[in-house]
């Protein structure tokens, strides 16, 4: 592998490392952020879906009230007629916006309803017996089977409730209900009966739909465990109702909010459920406030792709500045390479050269000593003038030759170092060449 | 004029004070070590006695330690 893959692969690597935990950081940061601050949302989103309860619940303690200090009201159960009392309940409870409005008598029977003539009495009510001794109560409650049907508003709160499967698990036939109950009183402040009413809130849409309008998300009221009315939509767009939801159970039994994910309808949503509680304080249902999850991963979607598009532009401009210098800085290093091979070439050519002339200088030393000595031997048998000069020529020639060998002898011990110093710098030169272009020589 | 033999420590020195001196524009004769010269070097070099003080500067300028004169 070349120097320049090496190089251009750690850069590589190192963006891809630092844009991967970034990646990672900022989408955890994020996923943990934003969750934080659903929940804040959603616990706000359904504070506000409670004031709107407690201002339906004052509302309807209002109207209630007002009925009952009615003069028209009391003059027309003084006088027991049934007929214009009953025509004036329907018409109350209809520009009201009522589901019921029922006049009982001291002994809590039912004298007149605004839905119809059904007699009955409702003396064992708790409310009634309340408002019976003067007080004015508004509440949450559960209405049953045997109050709803004299009512007329049984078919509106029968159901079979559907599991989180869709199946069958339950037939509802009570409702739950925001009602308020307050004493009639004669001229003389003596109580002749009381005036019950409110809304039945299974398949009732007027609340979530404000709720929903006013603070967006989704909005639903819970009957027990089970959805009476709510904004949240099924994958076909209709609302779903009557449909159990497990996460509600904890709230049933421990009365305590809850603040998390929940699916309805196929689709995930960040959820508060608040308990609903009647007048003795006991968890009868549940309001739910929800605001869909991908509000939040779109968001840490987005980002994510975000920072990836993102990362890969600075990967891409890293690239483009990094390849055009590495390339540079890995052709240095070949030229460099290249010189010190060629250069350890040229040397190997002289340490050859120079043992070649030692060895022929060592011949010539030989023959200059052996023409000494001939000259020496001829001198000695005839000398002359002539021969006097040539030895002398001679002894200069075999000190000049004694030099030159002297000296090729030291250049040759020096040789010997360079060859190993030599050797070492073509194996530095060939490693360097196969680190940068990744060829073996 | 008779010769004077400058001598070194080593025949490396000798070598590099023979170039010395030749670019210092004085002739010197490299010969190898007379008998009476006690030297580790092989080699000496032999100048002309008028020229000893201009080549001992020029060594000592080149900084090359000289080993002796005989």
């Amino acid at each position: 592998m070349s120097l320049r893959v090496r190089l251009l692969g750690t850069i590589i690597g190192a963006i891809v490392l630092f844009f991967l935990i970034s990646v990672i950081a900022a989408r955890l940061v994020l996923q943990r952020d934003l969750l934080d601050l659903g929940k804040t949302e959603v616990t706000n989103g359904a504070g506000a879906f409670g004031g709107y309860w407690d201002s339906r619940k004052d509302q309807i303690k209002l109207l209630v009230s007002q009925d009952a200090v009615s003069d028209s009201l009391r003059k027309i159960l003084q006088a027991k007629n049934v007929g214009a009392m009953q025509d004036q309940l329907a018409n109350i409870a209809r520009t009201s916006g009522l589901s019921f409005l029922t006049i009982v008598d001291d002994n809590g029977k039912v004298i007149a309803r605004a839905n119809g003539p059904q007699p009955g009495t409702l003396a064992q009510n708790k409310l009634i017996q309340r408002a019976l001794t003067g007080e004015t109560v508004s509440t949450a409650t559960l209405l049953g089977p045997a109050v709803l049907a004299g009512e007329g508003l049984a078919l509106q709160a029968q159901a079979d409730i559907k599991g989180p499967d869709g199946k069958t698990v339950a037939q509802a036939d009570q409702g739950i209900a925001l009602v308020a109950a307050a004493p009639i009183s004669d001229q003389n402040e003596r109580t002749i009966g009381a005036i019950y009413g409110g809304i039945l809130l299974n398949h009732y849409y007027d609340l979530v739909d404000q709720a929903t309008r006013a603070l967006g998300g989704s909005a639903a009221l819970l009957d027990g465990d089970a959805i009476a009315a709510s904004t949240i939509a099924q994958p076909d767009g209709t609302r779903t109702v009557d449909v159990q939801v497990p996460i509600a159970d904890s709230v049933l039994k421990t009365g305590q909010p809850y603040t998390g994910s929940d699916t309805e309808g196929g689709t995930e949503y960040l959820v508060h459920v608040d308990p609903i509680q009647n007048d003795q304080n006991q968890t009868i249902g549940a309001r739910w406030y929800g605001i869909p999850m991908t509000q939040i991963t779109g968001i840490i979607n987005h980002t994510t792709q975000t920072l990836v598009l993102w990362g890969l532009l600075a990967m891409i401009i890293a690239l483009a500045l990094a390849i055009p210098i590495v390339q540079a800085l890995s052709n240095t290093l070949a030229k460099r390479s290249q010189q010190v091979r060629a250069a350890a070439k040229e040397l190997g050519v002289v340490i050859v050269g120079a043992e070649v002339s030692g060895d022929h200088i060592a011949q010539t030393k030989a023959a200059v000593e052996k023409s000494g000595a001939l000259i020496a031997e001829i001198q000695a048998g005839a000398p002359s003038p002539k021969m006097s000069e040539l030895r002398a020529v001679n002894d200069e020639l075999e000190g000049d030759i004694i030099v030159i060998d002297t000296l090729s002898q030291e250049m040759s011990g020096r040789m010997q170092q360079a060859v190993h110093r030599v050797a070492e710098l073509n194996e530095v030169a060939g490693g360097l060449n196969e680190l940068v272009t990744g060829e073996k020589n | 004029m008779a010769d004077v033999v400058l001598f070194f420590a080593s025949n490396a020195d000798t070598m590099i004070a023979t170039k010395a001196l030749k670019d210092s524009g004085i002739t010197a004769k490299m010969i190898p070590k007379p008998a009476n010269v006690t030297s580790s070097a092989n080699l000496c070099l032999s100048i002309e006695a008028g020229s000893v003080e201009p080549a001992k500067s020029a060594l000592g300028t080149a900084g090359i330690a000289l080993g002796g004169v005989v």
